[in-house]
């Protein structure tokens, strides 16, 4: 049996016989596993309650009467985002965006109802969900386990002892990093089979996985590189507790949540309020459809009357008011795109500055790499407000449509008492409008977006061990050694 | 007095205790700055509202004064409301990141209008914020820990500790006097950056000790906690191991455990059941005899009940009857909602007088107005602005009376008294 092999077991032996590290794995273990079957149960009744709620939806707009279409236009529908895959091991902003969305004319609505504002206080302290678990409390547990490495031998100068025996400093250094990897491969074992199994049940998330599973697997081992490192720097093993300690609380805990200030101080998001009076402003410069006097809309009626060939609104083979409904749609949703796209693009600058603060924070890189893989990042998200916004704009310009083919001019201008029969088109017509279907990212271009958190956990874990090296090289020549 | 300054000679000659004290005092500087940035970026957010509105309305009142109907003057008006900063936000921001603390109402149905939320940023409040409770709650435990751990165990292990115990104010006084020099720097890094911001931002000078008292508390629980764990005459190393898993136990996964535990106990009827709800109610008014809606107005709103009655053409009266009848329908399931909130945040409080990390987390909030009850007082009052802004507005609606350009001024504006 070749040393490192004999230093490995060695140091398992070491970690079997402490009973409070073997209390601590299970603990973790079982800490996971609590996770997995929370997090997942959760999963599973928000997207029973979504699916419910949109079944519901989707029923009350088909089972509407005969009305108006405008009527419909101003009834809206409301979607529900449905989860992904794996969301359910990284749930990512989900509680914080809002998983329901009311859709209408002349609005383009947020997503309501996020957990953050449904939740108690508790929710700010972090999610119980498997991510949560290998991101801040794995590397913890090998802390734990590992600080003593090699600083325990030095300290006791077994270092010296088993030199002279003939293991060379690398097998030491590699029996340490076995013993510590078997460890973290047990405890993240639970986590990656849920993972498996989520990704199983949906058979297309395979790659994406994939991601995951390399992330976690670069985080994992760069701790046990930088805590077999640290442990062979410092010559005392209560110093490289403290060291390693405060490398975790700095780059798990302070770091994550001093970047996005930092982002927020530079790069300012316009409220709702501000957006809102700029668009009407906005609108108010492009035209009126309601001023009959309004440039624009002169312009477009007479373009209209030019494409018919008639001289008054009232001779045109289609509802003039219908058009004109189509054609306000289509300023305002073009203001509207102009916006959010603004809005999305100040928050796409948030985020990639957090991501340049991840460079020196793994911690941020992997989460972002998790969130990304999982479709539960900013980006997922925006992905999925853009859909709904097509399918608004879609929708309600059908709706307008039927306007202008389904009701005649005169009766909707027509204002006696039977007028507001005349003006109502079939109930039918409501159920031929198409559902919304959300197009979740298929699983390379979630992989994909997983790249860049993965190049850096990696950067990190290829630095960290040149690093280590090098300390190997110098190991048992430290001048801090005690004798 | 002069043992008291040999012991803070000693330990202020260990290099560990001045960094860790130096960056402790350093961290809650940072934290302070950076929620009173947060803060003041609020509050211009709201000292804009005035010129924008002002705007956003002279506009509506040019166009509305040439028909002088108060319907589209009702329908077309939004009213700003807004939730300042309390004085101590800056130390605990909570839930102000992403509940609204501006919301802009019309006299239409307030149930559509009143969850909406504000732009914000969900994966810069993901992580949580970098406030002053969270150095306090997260930050100094681990400072305590750094400087406590080893109290008794360091001098045992350097073979001082029995000389020690045998001197003259050794022993149990000299353990006191060391942990207490220890606490009372910590709370001193804490605690001075604190209050010189607390000063700045016109704090009472009673919240002001309230939080001083509440750090000098949640530091000695640590103490207490480090000196336990101390007596059971473990190395310094296993010491500072169980503490520091200790911490993650009551700062991270305890918390966690809570929170998916009071979740899963008291369920909390969704939002968007409400938003359906009301949508249904309101929408179904045009399929049904426009006197229905008005009866069923009238009946809960005698004070309109002698308007002249509905013509063939569209009222808005009808309009926003059926807006509030709409409200009316869904009061029971809003209650409930809203009472469901508040079992859940009641729950997690009651946490805090097990966990005392939630505790403080609570207790901050609570004195910075800016947890969720805050956040419901603050949809109450938007709730009673709205009931103010209809009255007004159906005094012109239900009445048939012209609104002009100078009506527009006499609308009910938002109190922000708090």
């Amino acid at each position: 049996m070749n040393p490192a092999t004999l230093i490995a077991r060695d140091e398992l032996r070491l970690m079997r016989r402490n009973r409070v590290a073997v209390i601590a794995c299970l603990l973790l273990v079982l800490l996971t596993l609590v996770a997995v079957a929370s997090s997942w149960a959760h999963q599973r009744g928000i997207e029973d309650l979504r699916a419910r709620h949109q079944q519901e939806a989707e029923h009350a707009f088909d089972a509407q009467p005969d009305r108006h279409p405008h009527r419909m236009v101003h009834y809206g529908t409301f979607i529900f985002r449905p989860l992904s895959a794996l969301a359910a091991f990284d749930p990512g902003v989900d509680a914080f965006t809002g998983n329901s969305m009311f859709l209408e004319g002349h609005r383009q609505n947020t997503a309501n109802f996020g957990d953050v504002n449904q939740s108690s206080l508790l929710i700010r302290f972090g999610q119980l969900t498997p991510a949560f678990v290998l991101q801040a409390v794995a590397p913890l547990l090998l802390i734990f386990l590992g600080y003593g490495a090699i600083a325990r031998e030095t300290e006791r100068g077994t270092l010296r002892v088993l030199l002279m025996q003939g293991a060379t400093r690398g097998a030491i250094v590699r029996g340490k990093l076995r013993a510590l990897g078997t460890v973290a491969l047990l405890v993240a074992l639970p986590a990656i089979l849920g993972l498996m199994m989520l990704a199983g049940a949906s058979g297309a998330a395979i790659l994406p996985a994939a991601a995951i599973v390399l992330g976690y697997a670069a985080w994992l081992l760069l701790w046990i590189t930088v805590i077999v490192l640290v442990s062979a720097m410092v010559g005392r093993s209560r110093d490289a507790l403290l060291a390693l300690v405060a490398i975790w609380a700095v780059s798990v805990v302070l770091l994550p949540r001093v970047a996005p200030d930092i982002a927020s101080a530079a790069v300012p998001l316009k409220n709702r309020l501000q957006t809102e009076v700029a668009i009407a402003r906005d609108l108010r410069r492009l035209g009126d459809a309601h001023n009959p006097n309004d440039p624009h809309f002169a312009a477009f009626k007479q373009s209209v009357l030019q494409r018919y060939v008639v001289k008054r609104v009232e001779d045109l083979p289609v509802n003039y008011k219908g058009l004109l409904a189509v054609e306000g749609e289509k300023v305002t949703s073009a203001l509207f795109d102009r916006y959010s796209g603004e809005s999305y693009a100040a928050q796409g600058s948030q985020n990639a500055i957090v991501g340049a603060v991840g460079m020196f924070s793994p911690a941020i890189a992997l989460r972002s790499l998790s969130m990304a893989a999982a479709g539960t990042d900013f980006a997922a998200h925006r992905g999925f407000l853009e859909q709904a916004e097509a399918y608004r704009y879609d929708l309600i310009q059908r709706l307008n449509r039927l306007q202008a083919d389904g009701v005649t001019y005169a009766d909707d201008t027509a204002s006696d008492a039977g007028a507001d029969r005349r003006k109502r088109i079939a109930a039918g017509n409501w159920e031929k409008m198409p559902d919304f279907t959300y197009r979740a990212p298929d699983g390379a271009t979630l992989a994909a977006h997983a790249l860049p958190g993965l190049a850096v956990v990696t950067g990190w874990l290829i630095l960290a061990g040149v690093l280590l090296a090098f300390a190997a090289r110098r190991l048992g020549r430290h001048p801090g050694e005690r004798r | 007095m002069t043992l008291w300054i040999h012991e803070a000679r000693l330990l202020l000659r260990q290099r560990l205790a001045i960094v860790s004290l130096g960056l402790l005092a350093v961290l809650t500087v940072a934290a302070l700055v950076s929620g009173m940035a947060q803060v003041s970026r609020q509050r211009a957010a709201i000292a804009a509202i005035p010129a924008a509105q002002a705007e956003d309305i002279g506009a509506i009142a040019a166009w509305v004064d040439k028909e002088k109907d108060a319907g589209s003057a009702a329908y077309y008006s939004f009213h700003p409301t807004w939730d300042a900063p309390s004085p101590l936000a800056f130390t605990a921001l909570g839930m102000r990141d992403v509940s609204p603390y501006i919301l802009r109402v019309r006299a239409l149905g307030l149930e559509a209008q009143i969850y909406d939320g504000d732009t914000f940023n969900p994966e810069l409040a993901l992580p949580g914020r970098f406030d002053f409770a969270f150095v306090l709650v997260f930050l100094a435990p681990l400072f305590v820990i750094a400087l406590c751990h080893d109290l008794t165990s360091g001098e045992r292990e350097a073979g001082r500790w029995r000389t020690l115990a045998a001197l003259p104010h050794g022993g149990a006084a000299l353990w006191r006097r060391r942990t207490l020099l220890r606490a009372a720097l910590l709370w001193a890094a804490i605690g001075v950056p604190f209050a010189i911001a607390a000063l700045m931002s016109g704090v009472a000078a009673g919240a002001i000790i309230v939080i001083l008292l509440l750090v000098v508390a949640y530091l000695l629980f640590w103490v207490g906690l480090s000196a336990l764990i101390g007596r059971l005459r473990w190395s310094s190393v296993a010491n500072a191991a169980s503490l520091a898993a200790l911490w993650l136990v009551l700062v991270l996964v305890l918390p966690t455990l809570g929170h998916v535990a009071i979740n899963r106990a008291i369920p909390v009827n969704q939002g968007a059941e409400i938003a359906l709800a009301q949508r249904e109610a309101v929408n179904h008014a045009w399929d049904i005899p426009r006197e229905e809606t008005m009866r069923a107005f009238y009946a809960n709103h005698p004070q309109w009940a002698d308007s002249p009655p509905l013509g063939t053409a569209f009222h808005y009266k009808w309009y926003f009857a059926f807006h509030q009848v709409g409200d009316e329908s869904v009061a029971g399931r809003a209650r409930a909602y809203r009472q469901g909130l508040e079992v859940r945040d009641r729950a997690a409080r009651s946490l805090g007088w097990v966990l005392p990390t939630v505790g403080v987390q609570a207790m901050l909030t609570r004195m910075a107005r800016t947890d969720l009850v805050a956040q419901i007082a603050y949809r109450d009052r938007v709730r009673d602005y709205h009931r103010r802004l209809r009255q007004f507005y159906y005094g012109y609606i239900f009445r048939d009376r012209p609104f002009g350009k100078a009506d527009f001024n006499r609308a009910p504006r938002f109190d922000a008294a708090i």
